[in-house]
């Protein structure tokens, strides 16, 4: 199994913080609410102990990286070939293409194939794209920019969430040239690969995702810019580059088991808005989330970090913001 | 069929849509109900593809002022832009860039904790505000968080407009499908913001989305609103092979070179001063001149021929700061990193300078005197017109953010007094309307609307790009009226009810087919080049001629076209020397 370093740092960056957790836990029990505080902080425990050992294993994808993309030399193509993007003359492979597509009138999967001729430069919704327009226009799906940024075709692509559009279709194919497309299952089905988001949405909604400011009228008429250091922006970039895409949540064990929790790609937007130095309200984010459907509900397994398409990392933000309601709570004593 | 009641409904939900939303129930003290109707999940809009930045003066010291962006402005436009629209558009961007930062963009920061600029093609002075090279993601997610502490405003996700409907000049409401379940919808409303962005999909060869197929102009088109300068659609000069991904200006904007078949810059060819940030029609011109002079390099999957992008010679750490995205591309798409490797680039079509007919206050036009009362235009979708002939790159995010203000409050003002619809009339136009769909949705053979798709992608990347050919152009405008008579009795295979995708492309089809149809009509008349219409047989701009917008309205099944002269407020017309 790849392990990915960074990831490794940060299991064992987690590992060491269980006895400082489990201290604060045990002043917190002796001095504020016995009997809440002792379970919490027993909740806790277990789930840092068992999130750090147990579920390590959930995800073991990585992405394939440029210099290894099948280059696929001497290949012959058929005749007048083309793809959604225009006329391919080199390098085309025969492809089959299975989709599970989930009917919604009989609430089940229909596995259908479908063979396709793609050169090395075509993805995954190039395909999927050229099988509606071409093969079967009935097929559905979400897309959009086709650059990996609106987050609309989040699906599951030989057991990898992927974004459809920025991945590389040949690199993905199983050892008979062939590659599995499903929706997401984390997410109510709709029809075929569509899935439906209303509850994500909401979740994200919840959360009050944007700056609390005290200067209404200022924040309107905008006058004058708000100072902010290059290091003050860079503490909350890096969890800003959430597209929405629904991939981490369809990752996460404990949204997949437990409905009520809000979640890998809400909480790292309530630690995204927490720390960014305009934000009037922080100490609220961190009252709001500090419950079991907030960031105590996370159990770590890391698998929405491992799915996220664009690097922002929920299952950091979550900790940290575990740690900054500790601190908080700390300072309180 | 539903029926919604609304103050203003709001059709597309880019950064024009979402910002006037914003404006409208600001002005109102959350009074008014406001729709942002979108055919996406409302936050995938095509305004999150905006790379770059956007522009305005913020520091007066540096030998910047709003004079110089004007005057900027209007030489890049090749004096087609209404100058006291482009003097509104330099006065208000500096605060609307503030009001953004206000919301939660991450501007790039300099050292001193202040907003930082960079340089753009076209802008003498470095003037661009960004957030590396995700600019428009990072406005439209700062919108749509913000939106949603707005109660009175409703978002409508994946509902397909069908129709505007307009009831004695007025607006009265807009017919819509739900695509999750095909429900069909009739929203009421006293103001309509069309806010659809830009219809570059008539190209195959694009940078923009899927979704880009321009659905509010055509139907305001249908409705009997007139549309302005159509012919004029921008190809940015680097789009990636063989996608059409855009490659910001900004990669040369922080220092990137274009190459040609020998290695050669060979922009010190026809911008001496400028180089590689001249603006966009002039480049692209360029890059097709060099490519017609076998200085083209070609691609082998897809048989284009391209130049070369090269960023080999930038910092590293500088394109991991500002170019992330761009990287992050060409590294997925073609195995490409950009400081080791050059990227393949071609002109592409980008960014469409015409659409609805607006005055200065993004209030629509029935023809070119009289107003559509109740309907305004916003961004890409609405010809104000800024940009002219040629619009210079950054300025369309400005634009979006300042008429989406402007136009925020003017709806919100006529909400408030505004005369009720003759609901009976308004009732039986929708019931016309669901008639047509159901129709549509009936009938079992006829014309496959992919197929309509691939040819008129063909047709006009052919005919109707960089260089224009009057032959060429007339053989496009026969084909584009074919294709049109294809669309009356297209199929739609799909009956089911859930996420009918295939419901929606045929809309859309035939939406860029009658758009596809007035731009050709437009290239056609206008005999001279001028910014992005560029006539073989006629190389020059024919200010005494030309000096004029194209109006166009819809008048049976033809085109009726008139023109309506530019405003100049400040600077006469000269010539273009970059």
């Amino acid at each position: 199994m790849r392990r990915d370093s960074r990831f490794m740092v940060f299991l064992y960056a987690g590992m060491a913080l269980v006895p400082l957790f489990l201290f604060l836990y045990l002043v917190a029990v002796i001095a504020y609410a016995p009997a809440e505080g002792l379970m919490l902080g027993l909740a806790a425990a277990w789930m840092i102990i068992f999130g750090t050992f147990g579920s390590v294993e959930i995800y073991k994808h990585g992405r394939l990286p440029a210099e290894q993309m099948p280059l696929i030399p001497g290949q012959t193509m058929a005749k007048d070939l083309e793809s959604e993007r225009g006329k391919r003359p080199k390098g085309a492979e025969q492809v089959t293409v299975k989709i599970k597509r989930f009917n919604p009138d009989t609430k089940k999967f229909d596995e259908e194939s479908y063979d396709v001729y793609e050169d090395r430069l075509a993805t995954v919704l190039d395909t999927l794209l050229k099988i509606k327009s071409q093969h079967d226009n009935t097929l559905s799906m979400r897309y959009s920019c086709r650059m990996g940024i609106c987050g609309s075709c989040g699906m599951v692509a030989n057991g990898k969430p992927v974004l459809a559009c920025e991945t590389n279709l040949l690199s993905e194919l199983d050892e008979n040239k062939s590659i599995t497309v499903e929706p997401m299952q984390g997410h109510p089905l709709l029809k075929d690969l569509v899935t439906d988001f209303d509850s994500f949405f909401e979740k994200h909604e919840s959360v009050e995702p944007h700056l609390y400011r005290n200067d209404k009228a200022e924040q309107y008429s905008a006058e004058k810019a708000y100072r902010q250091t290059r290091k003050q922006v860079n503490e909350f970039l890096p969890y800003s580059y959430c597209i929405m895409c629904g991939l981490c949540m369809d990752a996460c064990p404990v949204v997949n088991s437990n409905t009520e929790f809000v979640g890998p790609q809400a909480l790292s937007q309530v630690y995204r808005y927490y720390k960014d130095s305009r934000d009037q309200g922080s100490k609220r984010r961190l009252l709001d989330a500090d419950n079991l459907h907030g960031a105590w509900g996370c159990e770590f397994s890391g698998s929405c970090s491992k799915a996220c398409p664009k690097g922002v990392d929920p299952a950091s933000a979550i900790q940290l913001l575990k740690a900054s309601i500790m601190a908080d709570f700390g300072e309180q004593l | 069929m539903e029926i919604l009641r609304y103050d203003i409904a709001i059709l597309g939900s880019g950064i024009g849509g979402f910002t006037s939303a914003i404006h409208a129930s600001h002005h109102s003290g959350s009074k008014l109900r406001i729709a942002v109707i979108s055919k996406l999940h409302a936050m995938r809009s095509h305004s999150v593809s905006a790379e770059g930045g956007i522009s305005g003066v913020l520091y007066h010291g540096k030998g910047d002022s709003e004079d110089l962006h004007a005057y900027d402005t209007v030489k890049g436009s090749d004096y087609l832009a209404d100058q006291n629209a482009v003097e509104l558009l330099v006065k208000n961007a500096p605060k609307e860039i503030k009001f953004f930062e206000h919301i939660g963009v991450p501007w790039n920061r300099g050292d001193d904790a202040t907003i930082r600029q960079r340089a753009f093609g076209g802008m003498s002075i470095p003037r661009t505000v960004f957030a590396a090279d995700k600019t428009g993601f990072f406005m439209m997610r700062a919108l749509y968080d913000y939106t949603l502490q707005l109660k009175n405003v409703d978002i409508f996700h994946e509902n397909f407009a069908t129709a505007i409907i307009m009831n004695k000049g007025r607006a009265a409401g807009i017919f819509m499908i739900d695509l999750a379940t095909s429900e069909m919808k009739l929203i009421e409303a006293s103001s309509i913001i069309i806010a659809t962005g830009g219809f570059a999909k008539v190209y195959g060869f694009t940078t923009t989305s899927h979704s880009t197929t321009g659905d509010g102009i055509a139907l305001a088109y249908k409705a009997g609103l007139s549309l302005k300068d159509m012919e004029f659609v921008q190809f940015h000069p680097t789009g990636l092979i063989p996608s059409g991904i855009l490659i910001t200006e900004a990669a040369r904007g922080e220092g990137g070179y274009l190459r040609n078949s020998d290695g050669r810059r060979f922009m010190e060819d026809y911008a001496k001063s400028h180089m590689e940030l001249a603006p966009r029609d002039i480049i692209s011109r360029a890059r097709m001149t060099e490519i017609a002079k076998g200085k083209g390099v070609l691609h082998g999957e897809s048989g284009l021929e391209h130049v070369w992008l090269d960023l080999r010679h930038l910092d590293k750490a500088k394109i991991d700061e500002r170019l992330p995205m761009i990287k992050d591309i060409t590294i997925k798409m073609l195995g490409i990193d950009p400081s080791k490797e050059q990227i393949p680039v071609r002109p592409v079509a980008h960014f469409t300078m015409g659409g609805i007919n607006t005055d200065i206050n993004g209030h629509a036009m029935l023809n070119g005197k009289k107003h559509a009362d109740g309907i305004w235009a916003v961004g890409e979708c609405g010809c104000v017109s800024v940009h002219g002939a040629n619009r210079l790159g950054s300025n369309s995010l400005s634009q979006c953010a300042v008429w989406g203000r402007i136009v925020g409050i003017e709806a919100a003002k006529y909400a408030v007094s505004a005369r009720k619809a003759d609901k009976k009339a308004l009732h039986m136009q929708a019931e016309e309307e669901e008639l047509r769909i159901g129709e549509l949705l009936d009938r079992k053979t006829g014309s496959d609307p992919y197929k309509i798709r691939k040819e008129l992608n063909s047709v006009m990347d052919s005919n109707v790009y960089v260089y224009r050919k009057t032959s060429e152009l007339k053989r496009a405008q026969a084909a584009v009226a074919r294709l049109r008579k294809e669309c009356e009795s297209i199929v739609v295979n799909d009956k089911g009810s859930v996420f009918n995708t295939n419901l929606r492309d045929a809309l859309e089809i035939c939406n860029l087919v009658e758009l596809a149809g007035v731009v050709v009509d437009g290239a056609i008349r206008r005999k001279e080049s001028r910014g992005a219409h560029a006539m073989v047989e006629y190389p020059k701009r024919n200010d005494k001629e030309w000096m004029k917008h194209t109006i166009a309205v819809k008048k049976g099944k033809g085109i009726s076209i008139s023109y309506s002269p530019v405003k100049i407020t400040k600077w006469q017309p000269e010539e273009r020397k970059y």
